[in-house]
C-alpha cells in the first residue's frame, strides 16, 4: 500500500536525526533512502511533499555547505550572536 | 526559523514582465524591423508600424545604493513616462519614443556622473563579482579594480571607434560567479597557496568525508592531528582552486601576501563568425595593489590598446590572436612566456601546438 | 555600530576618477545605515590588509525555502557591529530587466527599512541583490517583498533564477520569445527554485539569437538560443545602400562568413543558406539589410559552467532544433528526465555538464531517450576505444544485447 507523506516525513526525519552530526544528508539522499525502504509504496512526488512537509513544519532546516542539505536546525558556526 | 507557519504565499515568482513594459514596446512586441546606432549609447529601433523607440544607454555600478535607484526613476518618470531598465551587464537603460527626450537625458545623466555609451565597437561595462564588499572567499577586491580599469578606460565606452565589440569581466576567484572564462579580457582573482588549516574546528565546522572528496586532485586524506580528527593536505598536489574551502570553512585560502590577479584573454561568448571561445592566460600573475591596482590598470590597458591598433574590423580579440598566432601575441603585448602558460590539469595535450604552423 | 563616518583614504582614492564610483553609492548609503558605514569600515580595513572579513553562514533562510538568502557575517563583529549579520537576499528579477518607477521605488523604501540599502542591479545570475540585512529582517522581509508581487530567486543546489535577453521587446533578431519563455520557465519550476533537490545548481539562460547576449553558451546548463531553419531575409536595396554607404561587403561581410556561402557582385548578395551557419555575423554587420529567416525557434545546448570542479565547459548541443512555442511541453519533459538522471547517478557538486562527461554523451542521450545526432559533435570519435554494446555470438541467432 502506498505510504502516506506523513509516514514518508517521519522516516526522513529520523534518517536526518540520526546522521546528525556524522554525514549531511540531501534531498537526492533522502529520496533514494525511501526508495529502498519502501520500494514501490513510495513516488517521487510523495518524497517531494515529505521534505515540505518536514521544512515547514520547521523539525528540519534547509542547509547550504558549497550544497544544499537538509539538516535538524541548529545554530551555526559561523554565526555572530 | 524552527516555527510553524500555517498559511503563507510562497512560489508565486517574479512580477509578470508585461506589467513594467513601456505602451510603445507592448504596440510593437515581437514587431520590430532594424536597428541603428545614432551615436556612442544611444540607438534606435525601427518598427514594423513606423514607431521609432530610442534606447540611451549609461553606465552604472553593479554596486547600487536605493539613493541612486531613486535618481534613476527620476530621470524615468521625467523622460520616459516611468519605465527603464538594466542590461546584462550592469549597465542601465532609458528608453522613449521621443527624440525630442534623447539630449536632455543625456544632460541630466551626465551631471549624475553616469556616462553614455557601451553601444557598439565600444568597451560596454565589466561584469564582476562581490569581492571583499561581501564574498567570503575572494582573492582580490571586484569593485576596486572595476573602479581603477574603467577610470581609465572610459574613453573607450564612450565612443565607438574600436575594431569590434570588447568585453572585459572580472571574478574574485576561480568560483567565477561572473562566469568570466569566454571574455575578451577576463581579470580573475587567484589564490596561490596551499589552504590553512584550522586543525583544532575542523571537525566542528566541517565533514571530513566531504572536505577529502571535494579535492578535483585528491590532495586531501583524513588524518589524526593533535589526537584530533582532521585532515591533510599534499601540498605539491594543490592547484589553489578553493573547492575545498567552499565545503569546509575551516580549510582557509586567502593569503594577503600571496592571492592576486591572472588576466585572460581572446574568448567570446558571440558565435558571430567564429565559435565561442574559452579566454586563455596572458599574465599568470599580477599582485594585488589596493587601492587602485595600477599593475592591473596598466596591463588591461596595453592589451586593450594593442588589440585596437592591430586588429582588422570585426575582430574580437580572441580572432585576432588566433590570425597573428599566440607566440607573435606575446612577442607585441611584451608578455614572457612562462610554464605557468601550458595547461597541465585535464585534455591538456589538446592545447600543445600541433603542427609546424609557426610565426618567426 | 558606527555613529560616524569612518575614515577611508584608501577608498576616497576610488572616488577620483570619471567612472560611477562604488564607493560614492556606499558613502550614499552609509548617510543614512549604520550597516552600510560599518561596511565602508571593514571594507576599507580590507584595503589596508588585502583580505576579505567575511565568514559563509550556511543556514540562514526564509521559512520554508531552501534558497534565496545567503547567510553572511563579518569575522570582525566587536569592530564592526553593523556588519555582523550582513546576509544578501536574491530578489527574482522580471524577465528583460524592465521595470516600472513605482515598483522599484517600493522595493527601494522597503530596503531603507529592513537593509543596508545598498543593491547589485543585478548580481550575475540576473537576480536583483539586497545586500546586507540581519537575520531578523529576513521574514518582514520576505512578508514585505511578497506583497510587492515578488519573490524569492534561487541559490544553493536548485534551479538558478533563470534569465534572458531582451528578446522580442525590443530586438529584431528574437528567433523565439525570450520573456516569455523564461518567464514560463521560471514559473513551472518555482519548486525546483526555492527547495533545492539537485546534485548541484542548474541554470536556465534564455538568448533570442546566436549572439547571446546572456552568454548562456559559457553559463548556464541548459542555452536555449534562438535561430533559424529557413533562408536568411535579404533587402536587396538596403544591401546596396550599405555598400554605398562605404561598406565593404567583400571584405567585411563575405570575408568574414565561416561558411564562405556568399556571393557579392556589386548588385546583389546571393547567399546560398544550405550551407549557412547561422552566425549572425552578416545580419550584425547590415541589420538594415538582412534579418533572420521566418521559421525560426531555438538551439537547445546542454552544459556550461565555469571551472570549479572538473574545469570549465561551454553548452554543447543538445536539441538542434526546436520552435519553442508555449507550452513548451517538450523541451520540459526532456528537462523532467534530465533532472531524474541526475538526482539518481550525480554526485555531489557535480554539475550535469560534468555528470555528462563522467557517464559519456551516448549514454547520457540513451538514457534521456534521445537519438544521437551529428549536430550534436564537432566531429565523430578520433578514439578508436569504443564501448561496443552490440555482436554476433557464435552459437545462436545473431545479434544479441
Amino acid at each position: 500500500m502506498a505510504k502516506s507523506v506523513d509516514e514518508v516525513a517521519e522516516a526522513m526525519f529520523n534518517l536526518v536525526k540520526d546522521a546528525a552530526g556524522l554525514k549531511k544528508l540531501k534531498a537526492m539522499d533522502l529520496n533514494k533512502s525511501m526508495v529502498e525502504m519502501f520500494g514501490p509504496e513510495v513516488d517521487k512526488q510523495t518524497c517531494k511533499d515529505a521534505i515540505k512537509k518536514l521544512i515547514n513544519s520547521g523539525r528540519c532546516v534547509y542547509t547550504y555547505f558549497g550544497g544544499s542539505y537538509i539538516e535538524l536546525p541548529h545554530r551555526e558556526a559561523a554565526a555572530n550572536d | 526559523m524552527t516555527q510553524a507557519v500555517a498559511e503563507r504565499r510562497t512560489d508565486f515568482g517574479p512580477p509578470q514582465y508585461e506589467r513594467f513594459l513601456p505602451p510603445a514596446i507592448k504596440k510593437n512586441y515581437g514587431k520590430w524591423k532594424y536597428h541603428e546606432i545614432l551615436k556612442p549609447g544611444v540607438m534606435v529601433h525601427h518598427a514594423e508600424s513606423g514607431d521609432k523607440l530610442f534606447t540611451v544607454r549609461a553606465a552604472s555600478g553593479r554596486l547600487l545604493s536605493i539613493d541612486k535607484i531613486r535618481l534613476y526613476c527620476d530621470l524615468a518618470d521625467k523622460y520616459c513616462d516611468g519605465y527603464f531598465r538594466f542590461t546584462s551587464r550592469h549597465n542601465v537603460e532609458f528608453l522613449t519614443d521621443k527624440s525630442e527626450n534623447i539630449e536632455p537625458l543625456i544632460a541630466d545623466l551626465k551631471k549624475l556622473g553616469h556616462p553614455v555609451g557601451g553601444i557598439g565597437n565600444a568597451i560596454s561595462a565589466i561584469v564582476h563579482t562581490q569581492g571583499w564588499i561581501h564574498c567570503h572567499s575572494a582573492a582580490t577586491d571586484a569593485s576596486g579594480i572595476v573602479q581603477s580599469v574603467m577610470d581609465d578606460l572610459i574613453g573607450r565606452f564612450e565612443q565607438r571607434e574600436l575594431p569590434g565589440k570588447l568585453r572585459i569581466a572580472l571574478a574574485c576567484c576561480l568560483n567565477m560567479c561572473g562566469a568570466v572564462h569566454c571574455s575578451d579580457i577576463a581579470i580573475l582573482g587567484i589564490h596561490r597557496r596551499p589552504p590553512k588549516l584550522d586543525h583544532a574546528n575542523l571537525k566542528k565546522l566541517c565533514e571530513i568525508p566531504s572536505a577529502s572528496a571535494s579535492c578535483p586532485t585528491a590532495a586531501i586524506r583524513p588524518a589524526t592531528v593533535n589526537g584530533l580528527p582532521s585532515v591533510e593536505v599534499i601540498e605539491e598536489k594543490c592547484m589553489f582552486c578553493a573547492n575545498c574551502f567552499t565545503v569546509c570553512p575551516a580549510m582557509k585560502m586567502n593569503n594577503p601576501l600571496n592571492d592576486g590577479v591572472s588576466i585572460w584573454v581572446g574568448g567570446k561568448v558571440s558565435n558571430a563568425r567564429v565559435e565561442p571561445m574559452f579566454s586563455k592566460l596572458a599574465i599568470p600573475y599580477l599582485p594585488n595593489n589596493p587601492p587602485r591596482w595600477p599593475e592591473v590598470t596598466e596591463a588591461v590597458r596595453n592589451l586593450v590598446d594593442l588589440w585596437a591598433k592591430n586588429a582588422r574590423k570585426y575582430e574580437r580579440m580572441g580572432e585576432w590572436i588566433n590570425r597573428i598566432s599566440w607566440p607573435k601575441f606575446f612577442k607585441m603585448a611584451g608578455i614572457q612566456f612562462q610554464k605557468e602558460h601550458i595547461d597541465d590539469f585535464r585534455h591538456a595535450g589538446l592545447t600543445f601546438k600541433r603542427s609546424t604552423h609557426l610565426t618567426f | 555600530m558606527a555613529e560616524q563616518m569612518p575614515q577611508t583614504p584608501l577608498l576616497d582614492e576610488l572616488e577620483k576618477g570619471k567612472w560611477p564610483s562604488f564607493v560614492k553609492e556606499m558613502k550614499a548609503a552609509a548617510k543614512k545605515s549604520p550597516m552600510a558605514r560599518d561596511l565602508l569600515g571593514q571594507l576599507e580595513q580590507s584595503y589596508k590588509e588585502k583580505i576579505g572579513h567575511w565568514k559563509h553562514g550556511g543556514i540562514v533562510g526564509v521559512m520554508g525555502y531552501g534558497g534565496g538568502v545567503i547567510g553572511r557575517y563579518s569575522d570582525l563583529p566587536e569592530k564592526f557591529p553593523g556588519v555582523s549579520h550582513f546576509h544578501t537576499i536574491r530578489v527574482n528579477h522580471p524577465a528583460g530587466w524592465f521595470y516600472k518607477t513605482d515598483a522599484l521605488r517600493k522595493i527601494c523604501d522597503l530596503w531603507e527599512k529592513h537593509g543596508s540599502g545598498l543593491t547589485n542591479m543585478h548580481g550575475s545570475t540576473g537576480d536583483i541583490i539586497l545586500l546586507g540585512t540581519k537575520t531578523a529582517d529576513l521574514e518582514p522581509v520576505f512578508a514585505e517583498l511578497g506583497a510587492l508581487d515578488f519573490d524569492l530567486g534561487g541559490s544553493g543546489s536548485a534551479v538558478r533564477t533563470p534569465s534572458c535577453c531582451v528578446g522580442k521587446a525590443r530586438c529584431e533578431w528574437a528567433c523565439y520569445d525570450t520573456m516569455r519563455s523564461c518567464y514560463d520557465f521560471t514559473m513551472a519550476f518555482q519548486d525546483e527554485i526555492h527547495r533545492p533537490a539537485f546534485p548541484y545548481k542548474f541554470k536556465f539562460k534564455f538568448s533570442g539569437c546566436p549572439n547571446d547576449c546572456v552568454a548562456s553558451i559559457a553559463r548556464a546548463d541548459m542555452s536555449i538560443i534562438g535561430t533559424w531553419r529557413d533562408a536568411i531575409q535579404v533587402d536587396q536595396a538596403a544591401v546596396q545602400e550599405y555598400a554605398k554607404g562605404g561598406l565593404d561587403i567583400q571584405n567585411d561581410v563575405i570575408g568574414n562568413c565561416p561558411a564562405k556561402c556568399m556571393k557579392w557582385d556589386g548588385k546583389k548578395l546571393d547567399i546560398d543558406n544550405q550551407y549557412c551557419r547561422r552566425c549572425m555575423h552578416c545580419i550584425n554587420a547590415m541589420p538594415k539589410a538582412l534579418a533572420p529567416g521566418k521559421d525560426r525557434g531555438a538551439t537547445v545546448l546542454i552544459g556550461s559552467k565555469a571551472p570549479i570542479i572538473e574545469g570549465a565547459l561551454l553548452s554543447s548541443v543538445l536539441i538542434p532544433f526546436t520552435k519553442m512555442e508555449p507550452p513548451y511541453a517538450d523541451l520540459k519533459e526532456i528537462v523532467t528526465k534530465i533532472w531524474d538522471l541526475w538526482c539518481e547517478e550525480g554526485k555531489n557538486r557535480e554539475r550535469i555538464g560534468e555528470f555528462i562527461q563522467r557517464v559519456g554523451m551516448g549514454n547520457f542521450l540513451e538514457a534521456i531517450g534521445l537519438e544521437p545526432q551529428p549536430e550534436m559533435v564537432a566531429h565523430p570519435r578520433e578514439n578508436p576505444y569504443v564501448f561496443y554494446e552490440e555482436y554476433f555470438e557464435e552459437e545462436g541467432e545473431g545479434e544479441k544485447k
